[in-house]
């Protein structure tokens, strides 16, 4: 039975290691799809993997649950290594695969048995086992339903109910809410949260929202490679250097002559300018590291007749964080493929 | 191996709730029925008129050989049909609803899905051939006499032909995601198959021993016929082994490709 763990406490530092992976790769074939990813999940914590499509979440969650071996690294699962004792590992992992079907043409009770008999269990310890995972997972009302014809969100649930048989320490959810309705999402969200009391979790998105509605930590994963990672303020406060400043000018500023006009300030990333209403004009620059433009921008504008409404720093949401850091790294990516 | 079991009762119940299931049963009996009909009528008019000429009915077309030889064969050219139905969906469907992920993830060696998937199939084709015991039932309580050793060795062979075609249809569905692909695929592959003892004799010379010693239906023959030879068991073993062996390599390739 996993005890309820301190959550969030004092960084989680006195929390146990449940996993680790370290140093792991991936390749098929000549692809490199992980490129090298270490990560520790701690016992109780709610860790997010967080990364756009194709960036290697599912390989990544693949190979902790145990679906394949790395091409290099290792897996631990406690002290063990996953891959030695995969059979007896894998009974502390539950994994509810990206958009997986499930099987149609079973009953909802008959596949959560079948996920129990595989994971061991039999007689009266079976039975209680389904039953607590069905009621758990408000599945009880549906238990004599043909899978086939249940929505995606029941479906979904019924995914976690056979994750959650035999009371795995580590969850893993790939994509949870992926593909359904802003209900469904809302109850999903609410079932996973429920589970978090006492439970350890690993959750992927390719959606922001998503992660930072439910997680304690995350990781930002781009290409293979693990780009950023820490809490959502962590994340925040180490980018706050690099922020942005948005500028509102007031008539007769428009768009094109702002934007000639910012072209050829030294220091200024990534401009972008729209009209707002009433002739309002409103600039949003990235600032390079340790730069500070703002008394140079002012008298810029002063002295091109421009009426500066307002001038502050913007706070990056996480999102901007998300975007950034996959945008910064995809140009790097392609500078070094220049050079 | 309670896991396998697991893995193998869930193959023989999706299957039965799959149209599938009802279709090879259907087509399964209808088949049976026919041929068991057709020679026992036969037999009957055979057996009048020796008798109306006043022989013995002849040695050797005892009722044993005369019925249930010729259904055996005739059911083992039917298996060439249902073997693809019956192996089609076992991994292809699988892996196309992703829950192939879910076992390779569940405490489960490869093995014990290969095996329990393979069993399942076994205990389905079971069920379907061992209700033709019922003819014998028909017959001995119309009088007939048996000997009982040829049919034994005949649902001896029956089983261990099945077997063998199971495990390359298993074989073939582990390729693909599409079960019609598989069950074309096994179909062809099993038609050749069939197909290897006339190719045996258009060759001729050496090479025809070799060719007609892969065929599986020559090695069955002779157990329809009450012959119980060593050799051909081994032939069936060593089938099911390569095929079973070849699956789970097929199984393993998950590590490096999609
Ligand atoms: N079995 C496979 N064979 C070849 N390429 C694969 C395989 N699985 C995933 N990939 C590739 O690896 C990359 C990462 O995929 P994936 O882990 O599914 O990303 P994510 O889950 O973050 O969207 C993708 O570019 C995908 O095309
Ligand atoms: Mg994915």
């Amino acid at each position: 039975m996993p005890e309820s763990a301190p959550h969030g406490s004092a960084d989680g530092d006195l929390a146990p290691v449940l996993a680790r992976l370290e140093d792991v790769s991936k390749n098929f074939g000549s692809r490199r799809v992980l490129k090298g990813i270490s990560f520790e999940l701690r016992k109780g914590e709610i860790l997010g993997f967080l990364g756009p499509n194709g960036a290697g979440k599912t390989t990544a969650m693949r190979i902790l649950t145990g679906y394949f071996p790395p091409s290099q690294g290792r897996v631990w699962i406690g002290e063990q290594d996953l891959f030695r004792e995969p059979q007896k590992l894998k009974r502390r992992i539950g994994y509810l695969p990206e958009s997986v079907t499930l099987y149609g043409e079973m009953r909802v009770c008959e596949f959560v048995e079948f996920a129990a008999q595989v994971k061991g269990l039999a007689g009266i310890k079976k039975r209680r086992e389904v039953e607590e995972k069905l009621t758990r997972c408000g599945l009880w009302d549906v238990k004599h339903r043909l899978i086939g014809r249940l929505s995606k969100g029941f479906r979904q649930r019924i995914g976690i109910a056979q994750a959650l048989i035999g009371d795995p320490e580590i969850l893993v959810l790939d994509e949870p809410s992926n593909g359904l309705d802003p209900k469904q999402i809302m109850e999903i969200r609410g079932l996973i949260r429920e589970l978090a009391q006492d439970r350890t979790l690993i959750l992927s998105s390719h959606i922001l929202p998503e992660v930072s509605a439910l997680c304690d930590r995350v990781l930002i994963i781009n290409k293979g490679s693990v780009i950023a990672s820490g809490t959502a303020d962590e994340l925040e406060s180490g980018l706050r250097e690099r922020h942005e400043l948005v500028i509102t000018l007031g008539p007769p500023a428009d768009k094109a002559g702002v934007f000639r006009l910012l072209e050829n300030v030294p220091g200024l990333e990534r401009i972008s300018i729209e009209t707002a209403r009433e002739g309002l004009v409103t600039v949003v620059v990235g600032i390079e590291k340790g730069r500070d433009v703002r008394a140079e921008l002012s008298r810029l504008f002063v002295t091109q007749n421009l009426p500066l409404l307002e001038m502050r720093s913007g706070r990056l949401s996480l999102e901007e964080i998300f975007m950034k850091l996959v945008l910064e790294e995809n140009e790097d990516a392609s500078q070094r493929e220049d050079a | 191996m309670r896991n396998t079991f697991a893995v193998a009762a869930k193959e023989m119940r999706s299957f039965f709730y799959s149209g599938a299931g009802v279709l090879v049963f259907f087509f399964f009996y209808v088949m049976a029925g026919i041929f068991f009909s057709l020679s026992v009528l036969s037999y009957a008019r055979l057996s009048m008129e020796s008798l109306k000429e006043g022989y013995q009915a002849v040695e050797g077309l005892g009722l044993t050989r005369f019925v249930f030889s010729g259904l055996f064969l005739n059911l083992g050219a039917v298996l060439l049909f249902l073997a693809p139905v019956m192996t089609m969906r076992s991994l292809a469907e699988e892996r196309k609803l992703q829950t192939l992920e879910l076992l390779y993830t569940y405490p489960l060696s490869d093995f014990d899905i290969v095996f329990g998937k393979f069993l399942g199939l076994v205990w389905i084709f079971e069920l379907l051939f061992l209700p033709t015991a019922g003819y014998l039932w028909i017959l001995h309580s119309l009088g007939g006499v048996f000997d009982w050793g040829p049919i034994l060795t005949a649902y001896l062979g029956f089983w261990l032909l099945g077997g063998a075609f199971l495990s390359l249809g298993l074989f073939i569905s582990s390729l693909t995601e599409n079960q019609v692909v598989s069950a074309v695929v096994t179909f062809a592959v099993l038609l050749i198959l069939w197909m290897l003892e006339w190719i045996s004799d258009a060759v001729g010379g050496s090479a025809a021993g070799f060719i007609r010693a892969l065929s599986p239906f020559a090695h069955y023959r002779d157990f329809t016929l009450g012959i119980l030879d060593l050799s051909h068991a081994a032939y069936f073993v060593l089938f099911h082994f390569f095929f079973l062996f070849l699956t789970m390599r097929s199984v393993e390739t998950r590590h490096w490709k999609s």
